[in-house]
């Protein structure tokens, strides 16, 4: 059974109070509410079609940002927004979905594990609508305009030409949030968004320390050097190096490592699903990362 | 006035003897009946036999022709009656004797001359085993028929010639066998060196083809996942004796092979669209006709756009894999076909197909891969062995150097498949299979040594990549294979290794 938050409640987020008009008149939620969780809170948002770069840029950030105890606030959409939440709840942080549609339902209805993850760590699940209802076209720009009002700043991961995550950064700024940009290359096709934000006047984001220092937050010291790959190691052979260092400079298909390195893909295949095993590397969509 | 003729007609591919028995008397109104069970086709032969007799500048007989198919209790159809049924009516007025132990087989054409018929070879074996000396064919089917020794198959242009012959005024010699290339069944339509990059799913090729493995290929329109496939064949060893006569068994009785073709040597490649019935790929009908996947038998099935198969037909496919053979059971009729082939599926990364390309973006949502993922069911995806993904290659990823390099050709590949295939020869002479694909649990743990680092890289990879069971034994006999095809006795960490790139990634289920 959901609960309930009106606007005269004492208990109402104050971020949502002052943006007048577009404040909800209501607040539906799961989970326990705890005004705390509303202090601090970064929105990451971003593409749908995530690219593997999105995925483990969003997985980095979101975890370091959210286990210094910023609340990791999205959308519960898949890709950037499903992301965001598992990176936050994985490292221990709390996050808010806000949901398109009622909060009696999960939508995209895959994603119930996500859904019962966020609520087991202390996350909470809201939404302005009641009951069972469906989500429309309309519902998502009328949540996003609550992920950018909860939230003293933005971070969009990546976002095509016309992405929904455009119309959050907008209302980020209408309401006066801090608005940050991850970029990307140029060819891609969901960083043209993010790139077009950054010339704008979007803060760029190359580390989650420039988000820290916007909470007035630093990260925990030890873990500074983590973030680093670092494999320089003697664990590694001259192939397996020669490998690490071509994926970090690009992440590639076999055939392609192959002609770079000028070496059969058969024996290639080899030492690669060593790496693979070891955890040094791992493939996705059909290319090699440096894990 | 009694006469009998000998022929046979062929039930799936078994072959059984038909007397036609003609009585020809001059009492009662003239007429021509044929009895036995017999078909529409068979019924319309009248009408052949009547027209083409006279065509040929003989009378047809003004009496009372009862002609009775024996025996008489199942279904007889085809064309083929006409020629034993003509020349049993022609030995009554011209008074030549029928030779003995001998079948007469073959549809005639109105004008008198002998059309090509389905399903020679398959009488001539059945002459073969069951003592007749000569059988007469026409032309057209005679050469497949030839290459059974030991019986004379005489080849038939028109029904005067054969009168001539019986009565004794011309000489027929016997048809030679003469080995032809069949067009539209075989030869590699491309070559390995075609292809430019793609050297995994090469390798992947080349293992498949070597241990006899299904192969799933994974990647955009355009990356080359069909040229691939066929180009399969060319490096597919030839088929031996033994395997040639079982494939053109199939094909003759299905009427699959050409006019004056000669059997088939070079491996079957098969690639159904995927509009096909059930019945057209594993076969049926009310007389059973073989489907595509016994016409694939000892060569490749090439699946193309696998997921947009209907479900019921990839689930057909199941025992036929396992078993090898397919019994097709009908109310007239059990047929037993073989179909021992080498599966090659083939499939987009999503409904568009743009996933993952390097410069189309991709327009499904979530839920629409989810949903076209899910369309190839489990059951199959376990049964193909190496699954491989097939990146879209840019012509200008490549330097004028790299694409001028030599590559190699399909004929050094099919080397190294021959000796592959040595090895596996030798390797289950005792058993029932032939080749690594075929292994079953008892064999692998029996014919596959694996070396200690081997089996740890084994056990750690069923940890991060979390392998189920069947997958275990999967990588173990793609890790045969690749030994073999290095010609090592026990499989070495470099095997198990290589063996993994091929597990199942993309459509895992």
């Amino acid at each position: 059974m959901a609960n309930i938050v009106k606007i005269e409640d004492k208990k109402y987020p104050d971020m949502l109070r002052v943006l007048g008009k577009d404040a909800p008149k209501q607040l539906y939620y799961k989970g326990k509410w705890d005004k705390s969780i509303f202090e601090n809170c970064l929105a990451v948002v971003g593409s749908r079609r995530m690219t593997t770069y999105g995925k483990q840029i969003t997985q980095k950030l979101v975890s370091q940002i959210a286990s210094a105890g910023i609340t990791i606030v999205s959308g519960f959409m898949y890709g950037v927004d499903a992301q965001s939440h598992k990176a936050a709840s994985e490292s221990g942080g709390r996050t808010i979905a806000v949901m398109p549609c009622g909060i009696d339902r999960v939508h995209p209805e895959y994603q119930i594990k996500l859904y019962n993850d966020i609520l087991e760590n202390n996350g909470l699940i809201i939404s302005e609508y009641e009951g069972d209802s469906q989500p429309g076209y309309w519902t998502y720009p009328a949540r996003n305009r609550i992920v950018a009002g909860i939230s003293k700043a933005v971070l969009i991961v990546e976002a095509g030409e016309k992405s929904g995550s455009l119309i959050t950064a907008n209302l980020a700024k209408k309401f006066k949030r801090k608005v940050f940009s991850l970029p990307g290359q140029i060819t891609s096709l969901v960083s043209v968004g993010t790139n077009q934000l950054i010339k704008q006047g979007a803060e760029m984001v190359t580390a989650a320390d420039d988000i820290l220092e916007f909470f007035k937050l630093s990260r925990d010291p030890s873990s500074k050097k983590a973030s680093q790959i670092s494999i320089e190691d003697g664990s590694l052979n001259s192939l397996e190096q020669q490998i690490i260092n071509q994926l970090q400079r690009e992440p590639m298909e076999i055939d392609l490592l192959a002609r770079n390195l000028q070496i059969a893909a058969a024996e290639l295949g080899r030492t690669v699903s060593l790496m693979e095993i070891k955890g040094q590397i791992k493939k996705e969509n059909g290319k090699y990362y440096v894990y | 006035m009694f006469i009998k003729v000998q022929s046979a007609t062929n039930l799936g591919l078994d072959t059984i003897g038909v007397d036609i028995e003609l009585n020809i008397s001059n009492k009662g109104l003239p007429g021509f009946e044929i009895v036995g069970l017999a078909g529409k086709s068979v019924g319309e032969s009248k009408e052949r036999v009547r027209t083409a007799i006279a065509n040929s500048g003989m009378e047809f007989p003004q009496k009372r022709i009862i002609v009775n198919l024996a025996p008489a209790d199942f279904p007889k159809e085809g064309s083929f009656y006409d020629l034993p049924i003509a020349i049993g009516i022609l030995s009554s007025i011209l008074e030549f004797k029928i030779p003995e132990k001998s079948l007469f087989f073959g549809e005639l054409s109105l004008d008198g001359t002998l059309r090509h018929t389905r399903g020679a070879l398959l009488l001539a074996l059945f002459a073969r085993e069951k003592g007749f000396r000569n059988i007469f064919v026409p032309k057209q089917s005679s050469n497949e028929a030839a290459i059974i020794s030991g019986i004379k198959v005489f080849p038939l242009q028109t029904l005067q010639e054969l009168v001539s012959n019986l009565l004794g005024k011309i000489k027929i010699m016997p048809a030679k066998y003469e080995q032809k290339r069949c067009p539209g069944n075989g030869f590699s339509e491309f070559d390995m060196a075609e292809i430019l990059g793609q050297e995994q799913a090469k390798r992947a090729v080349e293992i498949a083809a070597s241990g006899g493995h299904n192969i799933f290929m994974v990647g955009s329109p355009g990356s080359g996942k069909t040229m691939l496939a066929r180009a399969v064949p060319g490096i597919l060893p030839y088929l031996d004796e033994k395997e040639s006569l079982e494939v053109t068994k199939v094909y003759s009785a299905s009427g699959n092979i050409p006019p004056d073709g000669s059997i088939i040597t070079i491996c079957p490649f098969r690639s159904p669209h995927h509009t096909i019935s059930q019945i057209g790929l594993v076969g049926g009908g009310s007389n059973p006709s073989p489907g595509e996947i016994s016409l694939a038998h000892r060569g490749v099935l090439f699946l193309d756009e696998f997921p947009e198969f209907p479900r019921s037909i990839m689930e057909a496919l199941r025992q036929p894999i396992e078993d090898g053979v397919l019994t097709i059971a009908r109310s007239r009729a059990r047929v037993k076909y073989p179909a021992r082939f080498m599966l090659i599926a083939s499939a987009n990364p999503c409904p568009c197909g743009y996933l993952y390309h390097p410069k189309k973006a991709c327009v499904c949502s979530e839920r629409e891969i989810k949903k076209y993922k899910k369309r190839i069911s489990g059951p199959i995806l376990d049964r193909i062995d190496l699954h491989v993904e097939v990146p879209v290659v840019e012509a200008d990823a490549f330097s004028e150097d790299e694409k001028k390099r030599p590559r190699e050709f399909s004929s050094a590949v099919k080397q190294r498949v021959l000796l592959a295939r040595e090895i596996q020869r030798e390797r289950f002479l005792n058993e029932n299979i032939f080749i690594n694909a075929e292994m079953k649990n008892k064999h692998i743990k029996k014919y596959c040594l694996i070396s200690k680092q081997a089996r740890q890289i084994l056990n750690q990879a069923i940890a991060s990549f979390n392998l189920s069971a069947r997958s275990y034994f999967k990588m173990i006999k793609i890790a045969r294979t690749i030994a073999d095809l290095s010609k090592t006795e026990i499989i070495g960490a470099n095997h198990i290794a290589e063996a993994l790139q091929y597990r199942s990634k993309f459509y895992e289920t």
